[in-house]
């Protein structure tokens, strides 16, 4: 089932995303990861049990992370599964986000 | 050269269609003996041809359908997806760099990198669009498993 959440921990969110990411509804993604980041001064977005991600949910992940970049923020990748590790390779964007194995990770 | 199909399906261009593009083209694949990876690059590579179409082809949330069409050619897949827009520019439709870290633009080049070949092209005298890709894709021997 896909699903989107927020989590706050202190100055810290986490973006929980479930299933499977694509045209449909990666708006609320993208939405969701904005929000955040307008509340919280380190996000990470937890994306283990993501089994599929298209071009429009990798391009929600990109425009939160250049929105942190922008404004000093962290921003992280939580555990990506092999589904979103894929993706990203293909889009040669494995080296360029923060990627971390857990949630503890990404708020150090 | 014609050939007969191995799937063909016609859904409505909006994205909640695509859901059920993809879990039918696994099947398809895996039955053609696509391994795993192959098999997930391919379906990706079609679910971005008919996002495209959905978001530019059929711009504004015009309705529209898409058929799309899956067919073995000696050892390739060919995919084609076929729409009934207006025409789109062929030369407007190309990767992009992908050292610039960018928001989108993404799709034509999963397509140009997964698959070994790809053509656009409007249709003369009827409306539309066909997009043709191909991938070498070795038959599944009886029995073997992937």
């Amino acid at each position: 089932m896909n699903d989107c959440s927020i989590e706050h921990q202190g100055d810290f969110a986490l973006v929980r995303v479930r299933g499977e990411v694509d045209l449909s509804w990666s708006q609320k993604v993208r939405k969701t990861i904005l929000d955040a980041l307008g509340k919280a001064k380190s996000v990470g977005v937890e994306l283990s049990e993501v089994s599929y991600i298209d071009s429009s949910g990798i391009a929600a992940l990109v425009e939160g992370f250049q929105n942190a970049r922008g404004k000093g923020q962290k921003f992280a990748l939580i555990g990506s599964s092999a589904a979103v590790r894929g993706v990203l390779e293909l889009a040669r964007l494995d080296r360029v986000f923060p990627m971390v194995d857990t949630v503890e990770a990404a708020r150090a | 050269m014609s050939c007969r199909p191995i799937l063909k399906l016609t859904i409505p261009a909006k994205p909640e269609a695509l859901k059920g593009l993809r879990d039918a083209l696994v099947g398809a694949l895996d039955r053609e003996g696509a391994d795993n990876t192959t098999r997930d690059r391919l379906v990706l590579a079609v679910h971005e041809a008919a996002c495209n179409v959905i978001r530019h082809a059929y711009a504004d949330g015009q309705d529209g359908v898409l058929r799309v069409t899956l067919a073995r050619q000696r050892g390739m897949l060919r995919f084609a997806l076929r729409d009934f827009a207006p025409p789109v520019d062929p030369a407007r439709i190309k990767p992009r760099d992908l050292d610039v870290c960018r928001p989108g633009g993404l799709g034509i080049n999963f397509i140009d990198d997964t698959m070994d070949s790809w053509r656009l092209r409007p249709l003369k005298r009827r409306r539309g669009n066909l997009l043709t890709m191909r991938k070498r894709v070795p038959r599944k021997r009886h029995g073997e498993t992937t």
